[in-house]
C-alpha cells in the first residue's frame, strides 16, 4: 500500500511536471509565433501605407488630366449635358420604321402565379381554420 | 512470545529474556525488544520529531502540488490582461507610433509617414572604399562618386551616405552586397499630391515636428502627446477643386505674366474651404528648395488693397442702413477734390447714376459720395461687423492682420469705399462676400470639413432683403457690367471685379496692379465664393492690352466655375429662361438719355 502510494505520487508528479514543461514549451512557441505574426502585420501595414501613398501619387489630378486629355474625348461638360432623369424624353418610336406590331395588351397581363395553400390547419390574428386547405 | 528487555536505568546495562507468562508454547520462537528507561525516551522523541517534520513537509509538498495542478488547470488567471496586453497594443503603437495622416473631404490622402531606409556606412569596415564608391555610383546617381569616396575613406566609424532612400534604391544597395553599409529606418513625412495642397498642409521639419500650415496648427493632434493619441485629420479642401483653381490660376499667371496669383473656393454655408492656392507655391517635400516668396501664402497672409470689390460692401451698407435706396443714386458728372486727393472713375460716365449703375459700372465717384453718406463711424462698424478690421481666424498659423489707416475720417471713408485704404486678405475678402451672398449669416471659414449639424454659431451682418439686391447686382455686374468675362454658361455667376495699384514705399505704383474678382454662384441660391486675383499682371494682344480685372482674373472666374460646376454638383440652369431672368431681375433706373429715334 505504501509502496503504492509512493509509486503513485510519483507517478503524478512526472506526469504533472511534464505536462507544465509541455504547457511552457507551447506557450514559448505560442509567443514567438506572436511576435512573427505581430511583426509581419506591422510590416504588411508599412506596405499598405506605402502603396496607399504611392497609389495616391500615381493619382494625382494633374497626371489624370494628362492622361484623360491623351486618351480620352472628353472636353468640359456643358450646361445642356446635364439634365435630370425626368427631363430625359422617352423613347419616340417610328411607325414607318418598325412596322412590327404592338401588342394592344401586354402579354400576360392577366396571368397571376399560382401559390400553393399552406399545408396543415391556418391560424391567423382573427381567425383559426382547423381542417387542412387541400 | 519471551521479552527481551533493555535497562539502562540501573548504572550497568543489562539484558534480560523472560519467557512469556502463562502460555508455554514450546512452538513460540517470537521475541519482543522492551526498551525501558532513557534509551526509550530518546527513541520516543526522534520518532515524533520525525513525524512531525513528515507533516511538516506533507503539507508543503500538498501545498504545492494543489497549487501546481491548479496552476496547470486554470492558470494565473493574469493571463488575460498579459494576453490582451501582448494583442492589443502592437497593432495600436504601430499606427500612434507615427504621424497620422491628412486626408481631404473625400478621403483622398495628402499627408502620411513613411518609414524610408537611411544609408550609413562604417568607413572601418568597407574593405575597398573605391571599389564600393564606384558600385554604389550606379544606384545612388545624385551622388558624385567623389563625395562617395571621401565619405568611405573618412576615419570615422559612422557616416551618413544617403537619408530617406527609395525601397528599390533599397533593394539594389543591398544586392550590390558591399560590406560595411547598413540601413537605419527613420520616418519621413511624405506629401502624395506634391505642391497641390502645399501652402494650407504646410510642412515639417527633420524631427517630423510641423513647422507651418495645418502641420503646424495641428501638431499635436498629427505627432500625438502624452495626453492624447494621435487623430487623423480631414481636412476641408477637395483636390479636384483644388487642381482646377491651381490649373486655371498657373495658366493664366503664365498668359498674363502676373508675378503671382491666387485663388480660394468657399462654401457660403459652411465655411469651409474647398480649394485655397496661392502661386507661386512650393513643394512640401522638399521645402528648402524655395524661395520665401513660394512659402508666402498669398491669400491667408498676404494683405492688399482690393480694389473696386469692396464697392459690394458699400453698396450693401448703403441699401442696409437705408441711407440710399435702389432708386437712389448720385450725380458722378465731377471727379471728388478733396484733401489734395482726387476720386475719379475709370470709365467715366459724366452724369448721375443709380445706386445699380454705380455698382455695374464701378463708379469710385459714386461709392465715395455714398460711403460719406452713410458716415465713417458706420461704415468703420459696418466692416467691423463682416471682420475685416481684424486678424481673421483660421486654422493656420500664417494669418495676415489688416492694415488700418491711422484715422478714418471723412476721406478715409470715400477711399475705403472703393477699396483704397485698407488693406485686407484675400481670405477675409471672400468670407466678407460669403456673408453678403448667403442671406446675410458671417460664418467663419474653416480649412477642416466641417458637419452642417455641428454648425458654429452666425452672426446677421446684413439683413437677407439686402443680400437678395446684392446676389442681384452681383448678377448684373458679370451680365452687362465689368465682369462679362466671368460668366459660366448655366452656373449664374456673379461677381465684382477689383482692380488696384499696388501701393510700394507709400506711393501708388502706376504699372503694377492687383486685379481681382470675387464671385457666387449660382446666384439664385448662392453655395460657393470663388475668389481669383492676380499679382501684376499684364495686358496682352488678347486683352488689346487691358491688363484691368475684367480682362486678366475675371476670365479665371468663367473658365473654374464651368469646370467645377458639375464636380460641386450644382445643377446648371437655362439663363434666358423667363423664370431665371425674373429671379434675377434688377430694375437699374437709369436716367441716361436715350437717343430720340424718328
Amino acid at each position: 500500500m505504501k509502496l503504492n502510494l509512493t509509486v503513485i505520487s510519483l507517478v503524478l508528479v512526472a506526469a504533472v511536471s511534464f505536462g507544465l514543461y509541455q504547457l511552457s514549451y507551447e506557450v514559448q512557441e505560442l509567443e514567438k509565433d506572436l511576435k512573427v505574426l505581430n511583426k509581419n502585420i506591422s510590416e504588411n501595414k508599412e506596405s499598405v501605407r506605402i502603396l496607399k501613398a504611392e497609389w495616391t501619387y500615381q493619382n494625382r489630378p494633374d497626371v489624370l488630366q494628362a492622361l484623360s486629355s491623351k486618351y480620352l474625348p472628353l472636353l468640359l461638360i456643358a450646361p445642356y449635358q446635364v439634365a435630370s432623369v425626368g427631363e430625359v424624353p422617352y423613347p419616340q418610336v417610328d411607325p414607318e420604321q418598325y412596322s412590327v406590331p404592338v401588342p394592344r395588351h401586354h402579354p400576360r397581363r392577366d396571368y397571376s402565379p399560382v401559390m400553393p395553400l399552406p399545408k396543415g390547419p391556418i391560424q391567423l390574428a382573427t381567425f383559426t381554420y382547423e381542417g387542412n386547405l387541400q | 512470545m519471551s521479552e527481551l528487555t533493555w535497562s539502562t536505568k540501573s548504572p550497568r546495562p543489562r539484558i534480560t529474556l523472560t519467557p512469556s507468562l502463562g502460555q508455554n508454547h514450546p512452538d513460540d520462537h517470537h521475541m519482543a525488544l522492551r526498551l525501558e528507561g532513557s534509551a526509550k525516551e530518546t527513541l520516543e522523541q526522534g520518532r515524533n520529531r520525525l513525524v512531525m517534520a513528515g507533516v511538516i513537509f506533507a503539507f508543503c509538498f500538498v501545498v504545492l502540488a494543489s497549487r501546481l495542478i491548479g496552476l496547470a488547470i486554470s492558470g494565473i488567471g493574469g493571463e488575460e490582461a498579459v494576453a490582451s496586453e501582448i494583442d492589443a497594443p502592437p497593432p495600436a503603437a504601430i499606427s500612434e507610433s507615427k504621424r497620422a495622416e491628412i486626408r481631404d473631404r473625400n478621403g483622398v490622402l495628402l499627408a502620411t509617414t513613411l518609414t524610408t531606409a537611411s544609408l550609413f556606412a562604417d568607413p572601418k569596415k568597407v574593405i575597398n572604399p573605391k571599389e564600393a564608391a564606384a558600385r554604389l555610383m550606379t544606384v545612388l546617381d545624385d551622388l558624385s562618386e567623389a563625395t562617395i569616396l571621401s565619405r568611405l575613406a573618412s576615419a570615422k566609424n559612422f557616416i551618413w551616405l544617403k537619408r530617406n532612400l527609395t525601397p528599390t534604391q533599397q533593394y539594389q544597395v543591398n544586392s550590390l552586397g558591399i560590406p560595411g553599409l547598413y540601413f537605419r529606418e527613420e520616418e519621413k513625412r511624405f506629401y502624395p499630391m506634391g505642391p497641390l495642397v502645399s501652402h494650407v498642409m504646410g510642412f515639417t521639419d527633420v524631427d517630423n515636428h510641423g513647422i507651418a500650415g495645418v502641420e503646424k496648427y495641428f501638431d499635436a493632434q498629427l505627432g500625438g502627446s502624452d495626453e492624447r493619441s494621435v487623430r487623423e485629420l480631414n481636412l476641408s479642401l477637395d483636390v479636384r477643386i483644388q487642381h482646377a483653381l491651381r490649373d486655371e490660376l498657373s495658366r493664366h499667371m503664365s498668359i498674363f505674366r502676373a508675378i503671382g496669383a491666387a485663388g480660394m473656393v468657399l462654401d457660403v454655408k459652411t465655411g469651409e474651404i474647398l480649394g485655397m492656392v496661392s502661386l507661386p507655391d512650393f513643394d512640401p517635400n522638399r521645402p528648402g528648395d524655395f524661395s520665401g516668396d513660394a512659402k508666402f501664402n498669398r491669400i491667408s497672409l498676404g494683405v492688399y488693397e482690393m480694389g473696386s470689390t469692396f464697392k459690394t460692401f458699400t453698396t450693401a451698407m448703403g441699401l442696409d442702413t437705408g441711407t440710399v435706396g435702389l432708386k437712389g443714386g448720385y450725380d458722378a458728372t465731377e471727379p471728388i477734390s478733396k484733401a489734395g486727393f482726387r476720386i475719379r472713375d475709370d470709365h467715366p460716365k459724366k452724369r448721375w447714376l443709380s445706386v445699380p449703375e454705380i455698382y455695374m459700372y464701378s463708379s469710385n465717384i459714386g461709392a465715395a459720395k455714398m460711403a460719406d453718406d452713410v458716415g465713417p463711424k458706420k461704415h468703420k462698424a459696418f466692416l467691423a461687423k463682416l471682420g475685416l478690421l481684424e486678424k481673421p481666424s483660421l486654422e493656420i498659423p500664417e494669418l495676415g492682420a489688416p492694415i488700418l489707416p491711422p484715422r478714418w475720417n471723412s476721406l478715409e471713408t470715400m477711399t475705403i469705399s472703393f477699396g483704397h485704404g485698407l488693406s485686407v486678405s484675400p481670405l477675409q475678402l471672400s468670407t466678407g462676400i460669403a456673408a453678403i451672398v448667403n442671406g446675410g449669416n458671417y460664418i467663419n471659414p474653416t480649412v477642416i470639413r466641417r458637419d452642417e449639424e455641428k454648425m458654429t454659431p452666425v452672426r446677421q451682418v446684413i439683413s437677407a432683403k439686402t443680400s437678395d439686391i446684392m446676389r442681384r447686382l452681383m448678377r448684373l455686374v458679370v451680365e452687362k457690367g465689368t465682369g462679362g468675362k466671368a460668366s459660366a454658361a448655366g452656373y449664374l455667376v456673379g461677381g465684382k471685379t477689383g482692380t488696384a495699384e499696388k501701393a510700394v514705399g507709400g506711393r501708388y505704383k502706376r504699372d503694377a496692379l492687383i486685379a481681382s474678382f470675387v464671385s457666387a454662384f449660382p446666384m439664385n441660391d448662392p453655395r460657393y465664393v470663388v475668389f481669383a486675383m492676380l499679382d501684376e499682371p499684364k495686358g496682352n494682344a488678347q486683352t488689346h492690352g487691358f491688363r484691368s480685372a475684367g480682362w486678366t482674373a475675371a476670365p479665371i472666374v468663367g473658365r473654374l466655375i464651368s469646370r467645377i460646376g458639375p464636380i460641386l454638383s450644382i445643377q446648371p440652369v437655362d439663363e434666358e429662361s423667363e423664370a431665371v431672368q425674373k429671379a434675377m431681375f434688377i430694375p437699374i433706373n437709369s436716367r441716361e438719355k436715350k437717343l430720340a429715334s424718328f
